[in-house]
């Protein structure tokens, strides 16, 4: 009894480094402590009218109706008003006489913005916006797809694969909302990484066949690592278990035991995890992501509650796209060398323009050169 | 949104004080200050949508920070109160929510109960309002995490004016347990007098294991500890003086002083002339030589501020070094490592 009353409480999480990480838990049960902890009221979805609420509230703390009727009047959300109820103040400016440090602060750096010369939002912050957005407060058309009560939301950072030196402040990574019911299936064909769009080879004899050779397609095999254990992709006959050279290596290392597990077995709510420390997604043989789980909570009645969204991408960020060489209008999809059509070696050209240039009205190829598939890093924007 | 995070703070210690100089917690008081400050406002002024959203996440958080101990109860219920009004008031839609770890939550419980049994009824209704409004997010942690481990460590301080002075001892040590030691101590002298009475007059040295005066001494120190206690906050409340004695206080002098000592040589390397980009080197101009001569040659790499005064600060970071398995070791090895930068040689 003691021992199980230990490990319940070993998985409330707390700071392992103080605003940093936490310690690990299991998933499962931290939702399980919470369900306890709270009435279903707390985490249901109804917004209930304000005569039961009122009684309820009345019940929990022991008052009469009188007292509460005064309570309510003294705590009413009017009463936080500064101002008086004929004039409502600007809400879009700093007032002038403003006493606040932060508001001192946001005005001097209003100022100093006004005196910019581009004063409006970049598109692309703009479509960040609308992304986050996008799904606040959605309800599923189907009542059967509503996103259960006290359900819990992850909220996943998935790094980009290569970071620069020079990036290094920016950690350009995806958000993506899962589901504790998900399995890390689910995680692993959510996350868009341009190296599994990626074609090898050289098609300059039969351009129009190489969509067809996507990487995605030919190696299957993934793992995660969360806390000892790897999770493998085993969903196909042809993957194989990437993390054995790792597991083989570190055997005759000095290094603690690693575990090996299915990704398609396991939810989310099996997993032992701590909350905002870095783990590992590795696909395609060696395209490592960084994978950090920035937040677990119990669904909310603003959430986004159709099930069929998630796993719903939150943020995503966004890289410049290299373009054509000729046109300089669309994205480059093929890249050549060799070529003595081209201005530079080796060179960007979109389909179109590289359709026109290197071969006749009859799709016969004109002179010598090498073609390679490009996918730019921006192809998911 | 870290460049207004100590905006914020300052902004709400400022109200919260006042609150606490009020001495009650009536919501009538609060709403009287809320109102003087205009603390509504704070959400004013054009922002974009998501950046008015970060910047509701980040009062809460900041807000929230206050509701749990160590703070002391007055605080905590300005802390409930400043929460309530901030999440009425701000400008998005749906509104941010209160983010509210789990570790927290039965400490929130309690400080309802807490409030109930003292018949602080508004406090209750507030916190029993915002449940039922589902104004909190039920989370693992209050924010979210995303392994931001920083270059310099920025221990934030508590605002020692809030907290809850420690009164365990003068709790343990009441009067009636102090007559009741009283007792047992003169019923052990008479014992111990009786069982060494038939071997000699005077009790043996060897079992006076208890000083003779224990209850006077106990109640002494207690009543010591107490005054220090109120010297200290009334000390720290006048003016920047730090009296010694007490972890707390002697901590905060060295660190001033090594502030002192930073900012010292900060002003210093100021006054050396800026090393012009190479292309312009032949062009720098020469520094005055009127002041100190520590002039260095352009080729002479200055050694940085961290390296001068590591010896300063090398205490500190052996108490805060954090080994994080096998990444923070390779990390801790990068920084060890000179950095061998190849210089072009005039």
């Amino acid at each position: 009894m003691k021992k199980m009353a230990a490990s319940s409480n070993s998985n409330i999480p707390v700071f392992e480094y103080k605003d940093i990480n936490t310690k690990a838990f299991h998933v499962g049960s931290f939702r399980t402590a919470w369900l306890e902890k709270l009435k279903p009221d707390d985490y249901s979805y109804e917004d209930k009218d304000e005569e039961t609420q009122d009684a309820e509230i009345a019940n929990e703390i022991g008052v009469t109706r009188e007292t509460l009727e005064e309570l309510k009047s003294i705590c009413s959300i009017d009463s936080l008003r500064c101002h008086s109820e004929d004039e409502p103040p600007d809400t879009k400016l700093v007032p002038p006489d403003a006493t606040l440090q932060t508001l001192i602060q946001r005005k001097r750096k209003q100022e100093y913005k006004g005196t910019l010369r581009i004063d409006k939002i970049s598109r692309i912050d703009h479509y960040q916006n609308e992304l986050e957005s996008l799904a606040i407060g959605k309800k599923p058309a189907d009542p059967d797809d509503l996103v259960p009560e006290g359900e819990l939301i992850l909220s996943i950072n998935i790094l980009y694969p290569a970071l620069f030196d020079s990036f290094k402040s920016v950690r350009p990574h995806m958000t993506l909302q899962m589901l504790g019911s998900h399995k890390l299936v689910d995680l692993r064909d959510a996350i868009c990484c341009i190296s599994d769009l990626q074609v090898f080879g050289e098609f300059s004899n039969t351009p129009d066949i190489a969509p067809d050779f996507i990487s995605k397609d030919h190696f299957k095999s993934a793992f995660f690592y969360f806390e000892g254990v790897f999770y493998n992709d085993m969903r196909y006959p042809e993957c194989r278990d990437l993390s054995e050279t790792t597991v083989e290596w570190a055997k005759t290392r000095d290094f603690p035991q690693f575990q090996k597990a299915k990704m398609e077995d396991t939810y989310f709510y099996d997993l032992k995890v701590k909350v905002g420390y870095p783990y590992l997604f590795c696909h395609q043989g060696d395209c490592e992501h960084v994978v950090i789980i920035t937040d677990i909570r119990l669904a909310h009645k603003d959430d986004c509650l159709d099930w069929k969204l998630y796993p719903l991408l939150t943020h995503k960020h966004r890289v410049l796209t290299r373009k054509c060489a000729v046109c300089h209008v669309y994205i480059g999809r093929w890249l050549t060398t060799n070529d003595p059509f081209a201005p530079v070696d080796p060179c960007l050209f979109c389909g179109r323009c590289f359709q026109m240039l290197h071969y006749d009205t009859n799709g016969n190829k004109l002179g010598q050169f090498l073609a390679y598939p490009y996918v730019d890093p921006g192809a998911f924007n | 949104m870290e460049y207004c995070k100590d905006h914020i703070k300052a902004d709400c210690e400022q109200l919260l004080s006042r609150f606490q100089q009020m001495e009650s917690v009536r919501f009538e008081m609060f709403l009287a200050i809320w109102k003087e400050m205009k603390f509504e406002s704070i959400f004013f002024g054009k922002m974009e949508s998501k950046l008015s959203r970060l910047f509701s996440r980040e009062v809460l958080a900041t807000a929230y920070a206050y509701l749990l101990p160590p703070y002391t109860f007055q605080i905590r219920v300005g802390a409930i109160y400043l929460l309530y009004g901030l999440y009425q008031c701000q400008l998005c839609t749906p509104r941010e929510k209160i983010r509210v770890a789990l570790k927290d939550w039965e400490v929130i419980m309690k400080f309802q109960q807490e409030a109930v049994n003292a018949h602080h009824f508004d406090v209750a209704y507030i916190l029993r309002k915002l449940i039922s409004q589902k104004a909190f997010y039920f989370t693992a942690m209050p924010t979210s995490l995303v392994f931001n481990v920083k270059r310099t460590n920025i221990s934030r301080t508590l605002c020692e004016e809030f907290l809850e002075r420690a009164s365990r001892p003068q709790e343990v040590v009441s009067m009636d347990m102090l007559e009741e030691l009283a007792n047992i101590h003169q019923h052990y002298e008479q014992v111990k007098a009786s069982s060494s009475e038939s071997t000699s007059s005077q009790p043996d040295p060897s079992i006076s294991l208890i000083h003779k005066d224990l209850v006077p001494r106990l109640h002494s120190t207690v009543l010591d500890f107490y005054k220090w206690q109120r010297n200290q906050g009334s000390g720290n409340q006048e003016e920047g003086q730090y009296e010694d004695g007490g972890e707390g206080t002697s901590n905060k002098h060295e660190s001033s002083q090594r502030a002192k000592l930073l900012a010292s040589i900060k002003s210093k390397s100021y006054a050396q002339v800026v090393e012009a980009p190479k292309a312009r080197r032949h062009r720098q101009v020469e520094r005055d030589e009127s002041g100190p001569a520590q002039e260095t040659s352009h080729h002479k790499r200055v050694k940085s501020l961290k390296q001068r005064t590591s010896h300063l600060t090398q205490d500190l970071v052996k108490e805060e070094a954090t080994r994080m398995w096998c990444l923070s070791q390779l990390e801790a090895e990068d920084t060890t490592k000179e950095k061998k930068k190849q210089t072009f040689k005039w």
